[in-house]
C-alpha cells in the first residue's frame, strides 16, 4: 500500500480519484440505490406492513398488466398517448432552433431581450399555476369565452378545459408556451459561438439575410440540433407528468393520461404500489433500449455515437 | 479578479440560502393555504364550531410541567400540516407545555403512510382509519395501553366503547390499542341531529316566492329548480347562478366508489354505498353498476339536469374551493349536505328568510347512521416508540382531549370570543361568523385568525352532539336552546306550519320516511393488494364516466356509456371487488341487524 503512494502518478490519480468521488456517491445514493426500490414489484406489497412480511408473488404484476383484453386495452392507450405527445414534441423539436435563429436575426438589442425575457419566463411558472391561468381564461365565464360571446361568435359557453378533442395538440401548444423560450437558449449559445469571418465572407459574396441563415447558421448549430433530438428520444416514455396531472379531468383522460402519470395514478390514488413499480420498471428497460438504438443510429449517421 | 471571486462566492452563499428559505417557505404558504381549506372540508357546521369553555374543572389541565415537547401527530383527518398555531396552540402550551406538529397525508400525499411505517415510528400520537388500524397493530406501529388508560378517568367514561373496539381486533386478547374518535355519550341507536347528514336543501325565500309548490319526485325537483333558475338566472351581484354547481376532487372518498356528488345523494333513496356494492332498505346488497339502484338513477338526474340547463358547466373541472366560493356568493340553489349550509346561513339571512332549509321531496326515504356511539370511521393510538415521560404526558393529553373542559374547546371554541355563559349555566354563541370569516382572535387568547388557530387535528374522540355534563345541552351551538330561541325566525315558523313539524328530522320520523341505521363496532379487513389494485382502477373509470354521463346528450348516449363502462369494470376485476366487499360489509351488516332485534 505504501508503496502504492510513493509512486508520484499513482498519488495524483488517487488525489483525482477524490475529486471526482462526491459525484460518484451522488449518482449512487440518488441513481443506484433507489433501483433497490424495484424489488417491490416482485412482492404483495401493502403498507404499513414491511417487506418481511408481505408475500412473494414473482412476475404476478407483470402478468396482471395483459391478463385481459381491457387491462390491455388501457396499457396500450395509455402507450399511445405517451408516443403521440413525444411523438408531437419530437416532431416540432425544430421550433426552439428556428425561433433562435430570428431571435437572432432582431438588430434592436432592447427589443430582442425584452421578447427573450418573455419568452422565457414561462419556464419558471409552475404547472400548477399554469392551470389557475387556463383555468382562469377558459372557464365558462372566463375572459375568453366572455369575448367570444360579446362579439356573438359563440352563444352560449365553450368548455374549452373540458373536451376531449385535440388534447395532444393543446397540450403540446402549453408546453411550448413554457419552455420555447428556455430551450433556445441552447441555440442561441450554439449561434454566438459562429465564426464571424463565415458570415462576413457570405455577405461579401452578396448573400441575402435569408441566405445566411440557410446556409451558415442552420447547418452551424445542426449538431447541437441532432445531440438535443437525441437525447430527448431517449426520454421518449418519460414525457413528466406534472402537466397532464394539472390538466387531466374526466373528461380528457382517455387521451391525457401518459405513462408517468399512469403509474402515479395507480401507485398513489390507491396503493398499488406494486403494480406501479412493475410499469415503471418496464418503462426504464424499454428507454434504455432506446438510448442504445438512438446512439447506435448515430453511429451509423453521424459516425460516432453520444455514449 | 478577486472582487469577482467575492462576488461568487457571494452570489453561492444567497442562492443556498434563498433554497433553503425556500423550503421553510414553502411549508408555510402550504399551511396557509390548507388552512382555508380546512374551514371548507371540516364536516362540522361551521356552527357547531365556534365556541370555548374554560370550564372550572381543570382535570388534568394544570399539567403543564417539564420542557416544551414536540409531539408528531400522524393524522389522516387533518387537513393542515404543520405545527398548530394560533389560540389552540396557547391552549395546549398553557395545560400541557406541548406543541402539536400535525403530519397530514391529505396534504403530503399517501405515501407518506408507507414511509413513516416502512421507518417503524408513524408518529407519536396517531389517528388513522379503522382498516389500517389493525394492520397497524398487527405491523407493531401502535402502542399496548392496557397497563394505563384505567388511570385517566375523563377515557374512562367511555370504556365500554374503547373495550368494544379493541375487542373487535382480530387475534386481540383483552390489551387496549386504540380509542374511537367522535363517540358520543348517548345510545348506539338513537338519532340526536336536528337534520340528517344528506336531504335536499332548497332556498327558503326563492322556494316561498313559486308557493312552495309541493314536490312529488326528482322530476319535480328539477321543475322547481328550473322555475328558480327562470325566476333569478344571476345572484345579486349579477354573476351567473345555477341550481348544481359540482367538484370533482372529492370522489372515491369515504370508502365509496363512484363521484362524491352521486354517492351522497343515494341516501336520498334509503340506500348507502359500501365500497362497491350498494346496501339497499330491504338490507341487501346489490352492485353499483346495477341499473336498478340508485347510483345509476341518482347519476340519470344529475344528466337529466344538466341537460335542462341547471348543472353549472365548470363543474367538471372546478375544485372544491371554486364550489364553495359559488356556495358563499349564492350562486348555488341545491345544498345537500347538513353542514354545507354553513357556507350560506348565518343568523342574518335566518331572520331575512333566505336561507337554506330541508324541503321533502314525497317519495323520498331518507337514510341516516345514528348517532356514533361507538365511534366514527377513525381512531386515536400511540404510537409504539413512546415512552417513558412523553408517554406519560401524551395519555394525560389524550384524557384532556376527552374531557368536557378539552371538547368545550373543540367544539364552541373560546370563552368570551365565541359564546358567553349565562348565569343559568347556558351558553350563548357569540360571533357565529369566527371560522366562516377567520375573525382575529384577542391577543391574550393567542391572537392570530380564529380559523388559522383552529385545533388542526380535526378530529375529536368526542362528537359534537354529545351533552356537556356543564351546561346540560350538546356541544354542538346549534342544539343550544338560546341558539334554537334566537333561529326562531319567521321563515322557520313558516316552515314548521307548512310541514307540521318542529325540525327536518321531526318531519322525517312522522311520515317515516327515516331509516336508521344502529352504529356498531365492527373492526372490517382492509383490502389485499390485488383488491386495491381492482378498487383503484375500478373507481378511476366509475368516476370518469360518471362524469361524462352527467354531461350526456340524451339518454341513448348516456346509456351506451354505462354500458360501455360496466364493460370496463368487468375488466378490471369488479366482480371480484364485489364479492370481497360483500363479505366485509356482511360482518357489519349483521352486527347492525342484532342490535335492531
Amino acid at each position: 500500500m505504501k508503496k502504492y503512494f510513493q509512486n508520484k502518478r499513482n498519488r495524483r490519480g488517487f488525489r483525482e480519484f477524490l475529486y471526482i468521488l462526491p459525484f460518484l456517491i451522488l449518482v449512487a445514493v440518488f441513481s443506484y440505490y433507489p433501483l433497490y426500490g424495484w424489488v417491490y414489484a416482485f412482492f404483495d406489497y401493502k403498507p404499513p406492513f414491511p417487506l418481511s412480511m408481505d408475500q412473494f408473488v414473482g412476475l404476478k404484476w407483470f402478468k396482471s398488466m395483459v391478463d385481459n383484453p381491457v387491462k390491455l386495452m388501457q396499457i396500450l392507450k395509455v402507450l399511445r398517448n405517451t408516443f403521440a405527445m413525444s411523438g408531437l414534441s419530437l416532431l416540432f423539436s425544430w421550433f426552439p432552433m428556428i425561433f433562435a435563429v430570428f431571435l437572432n436575426e432582431i438588430k434592436c438589442v432592447p427589443f430582442k431581450k425584452f421578447v427573450q425575457t418573455v419568452t422565457t419566463l414561462p419556464n419558471f411558472i409552475s404547472w400548477v399555476l399554469v392551470y389557475s391561468i387556463a383555468y382562469c381564461l377558459l372557464n365558462s365565464t372566463g375572459v375568453v369565452n366572455s369575448v367570444l360571446m360579446n362579439l356573438g361568435i359563440i352563444d352560449s359557453p365553450q368548455l374549452f378545459l373540458q373536451s376531449e378533442e385535440h388534447v395532444w395538440f393543446k397540450m403540446w401548444v402549453w408546453l411550448t408556451w413554457k419552455n420555447a423560450g428556455w430551450s433556445a437558449i441552447m441555440y442561441i449559445a450554439a449561434i454566438t459561438g459562429i465564426d464571424g469571418e463565415l458570415i462576413e465572407a457570405a455577405k461579401v459574396d452578396g448573400a441575402t439575410r435569408m441566405q445566411i441563415i440557410r446556409h451558415i447558421t442552420i447547418p452551424s448549430i445542426l449538431p447541437t440540433y441532432f445531440v438535443l433530438v437525441m437525447l430527448s428520444l431517449a426520454n421518449f416514455l418519460s414525457n413528466g407528468m406534472e402537466q397532464y396531472f394539472v390538466f387531466e379531468n374526466a373528461f380528457n383522460k382517455e387521451s391525457i393520461q401518459v405513462l408517468d402519470l399512469y403509474v402515479y395514478n395507480l401507485a398513489m390514488g390507491n396503493g398499488g404500489y406494486s403494480l406501479s413499480t412493475a410499469i415503471s420498471i418496464l418503462k426504464s428497460v424499454v428507454s434504455v433500449l432506446l438510448l442504445c438504438c438512438t446512439n447506435g443510429i448515430s453511429k451509423l449517421i453521424r459516425g460516432e455515437g453520444f455514449i | 479578479m478577486k472582487s469577482k471571486k467575492v462576488l461568487s462566492v457571494l452570489l453561492a452563499t444567497a442562492m443556498i440560502i434563498s433554497t433553503l428559505a425556500g423550503c421553510g417557505g414553502g411549508a408555510d404558504t402550504q399551511g396557509t393555504a390548507d388552512s382555508s381549506q380546512s374551514a371548507g372540508t371540516q364536516e362540522a357546521a361551521p356552527g357547531s364550531d365556534s365556541q370555548e369553555g374554560e370550564s372550572a374543572e381543570g382535570s388534568s389541565g394544570s399539567a403543564a410541567a417539564g420542557d416544551l415537547l414536540s409531539i408528531e401527530i400522524y393524522d389522516v383527518a387533518a387537513n393542515y400540516q404543520g405545527v398548530q398555531s394560533g389560540w389552540f396552540d396557547k391552549v395546549v402550551k398553557d395545560r400541557f407545555n406541548m406543541e402539536l406538529n400535525i403530519i397530514a397525508p391529505q396534504v403530503a400525499g399517501d405515501a407518506v403512510f408507507q414511509t413513516r411505517a416502512s421507518s417503524g415510528n408513524l408518529g407519536d400520537i396517531l389517528v388513522l382509519e379503522r382498516a389500517d388500524f389493525a394492520d397497524c397493530v398487527e405491523a407493531g406501529l401502535v402502542k399496548d395501553i392496557s397497563a394505563d388508560i384505567s388511570n385517566y378517568p375523563n377515557l374512562m367514561e367511555y370504556k365500554d366503547q374503547i373495550d368494544t373496539l379493541n375487542n373487535g381486533l382480530p387475534g386481540n386478547s383483552g390489551q387496549t390499542y386504540g380509542i374511537p374518535s367522535e363517540m358520543t355519550n348517548t345510545s348506539p341507536t338513537s338519532y340526536t341531529q336536528d337534520v340528517i347528514y344528506s336531504s335536499p336543501m332548497l332556498r327558503w325565500d326563492l322556494y316561498s316566492e313559486l308557493g312552495c309548490p309541493e314536490i312529488a319526485d326528482l322530476d319535480g325537483l328539477l321543475d322547481v329548480l328550473e322555475d328558480m333558475m327562470e325566476a333569478h338566472p344571476t345572484n345579486e351581484s349579477g354573476d351567473p347562478a345555477y341550481p348544481f354547481s359540482l367538484w370533482a376532487d372529492w370522489d372515491g372518498g369515504d370508502g365509496m366508489l363512484g363521484i362524491a356528488n352521486v354517492v351522497q345523494l343515494t341516501t336520498w333513496y334509503g340506500e348507502k354505498i359500501k365500497g362497491s356494492a350498494i346496501l339497499k332498505a330491504d338490507n341487501t346488497f346489490t352492485p353499483l353498476t346495477d341499473k336498478s339502484a340508485t347510483y345509476y338513477k341518482i347519476l340519470h338526474f344529475l344528466n337529466e339536469a344538466q341537460r335542462r340547463g341547471l348543472v353549472d358547466p365548470d363543474s367538471g373541472t372546478q375544485d372544491w374551493n371554486s364550489a364553495v366560493a359559488k356556495m358563499s356568493a349564492g350562486q348555488v340553489y341545491l345544498m345537500w349536505y347538513s353542514w354545507q349550509v354553513g357556507f350560506w346561513n348565518s343568523q342574518d339571512r335566518l331572520k331575512a328568510g333566505n336561507a337554506f332549509i330541508f324541503t321533502p321531496v314525497k317519495d323520498q326515504i331518507y337514510y341516516a347512521d345514528a348517532d356514533s356511539y361507538y365511534g366514527g370511521t377513525r381512531v386515536f393510538a400511540v404510537g409504539s416508540q413512546v415512552e417513558g415521560e412523553k408517554y406519560e404526558r401524551i395519555m394525560k393529553f389524550l384524557d384532556w382531549y376527552a374531557s368536557p373542559e378539552g371538547l368545550t374547546f373543540q367544539h364552541d371554541g373560546i370563552e368570551g370570543f365565541n359564546y358567553s355563559i349565562g348565569d343559568d349555566g347556558k351558553f350563548t354563541l357569540m360571533n357565529d361568523n369566527a371560522l366562516m370569516d377567520n375573525l382575529p382572535v384577542p391577543e391574550e387568547y393567542g391572537g392570530g385568525g380564529y380559523n388559522d388557530g383552529n385545533n388542526a387535528i380535526n378530529q375529536w374522540i368526542v362528537a359534537a352532539i354529545s351533552t356537556n355534563p356543564n351546561s346540560g345541552e350538546s356541544y354542538s351551538s346549534q342544539y343550544w336552546s338560546t341558539y334554537k330561541e334566537a333561529t326562531m325566525t319567521d321563515m322557520k315558523k313558516e316552515w314548521q306550519e307548512k310541514f307540521d313539524a318542529e325540525e327536518p328530522v321531526d318531519y322525517m320520523k312522522k311520515n317515516n320516511v327515516l331509516l336508521i341505521s344502529p352504529n356498531v363496532s365492527v373492526s372490517l379487513p382492509s383490502d389485499s393488494s390485488d383488491i386495491s389494485v381492482i378498487r383503484n382502477q375500478c373507481n378511476d373509470t366509475l368516476c370518469d364516466y360518471s362524469w361524462r354521463m352527467i354531461f350526456a346528450k340524451d339518454d341513448a348516449e348516456f346509456d351506451a356509456m354505462w354500458d360501455e363502462m360496466c364493460t370496463q369494470m368487468d375488466g378490471f376485476g369488479f366482480q371480484e371487488l364485489y364479492n370481497a366487499d360483500v363479505e366485509k360489509y356482511q360482518i357489519e351488516l349483521d352486527a347492525k341487524l342484532a342490535v335492531g332485534k
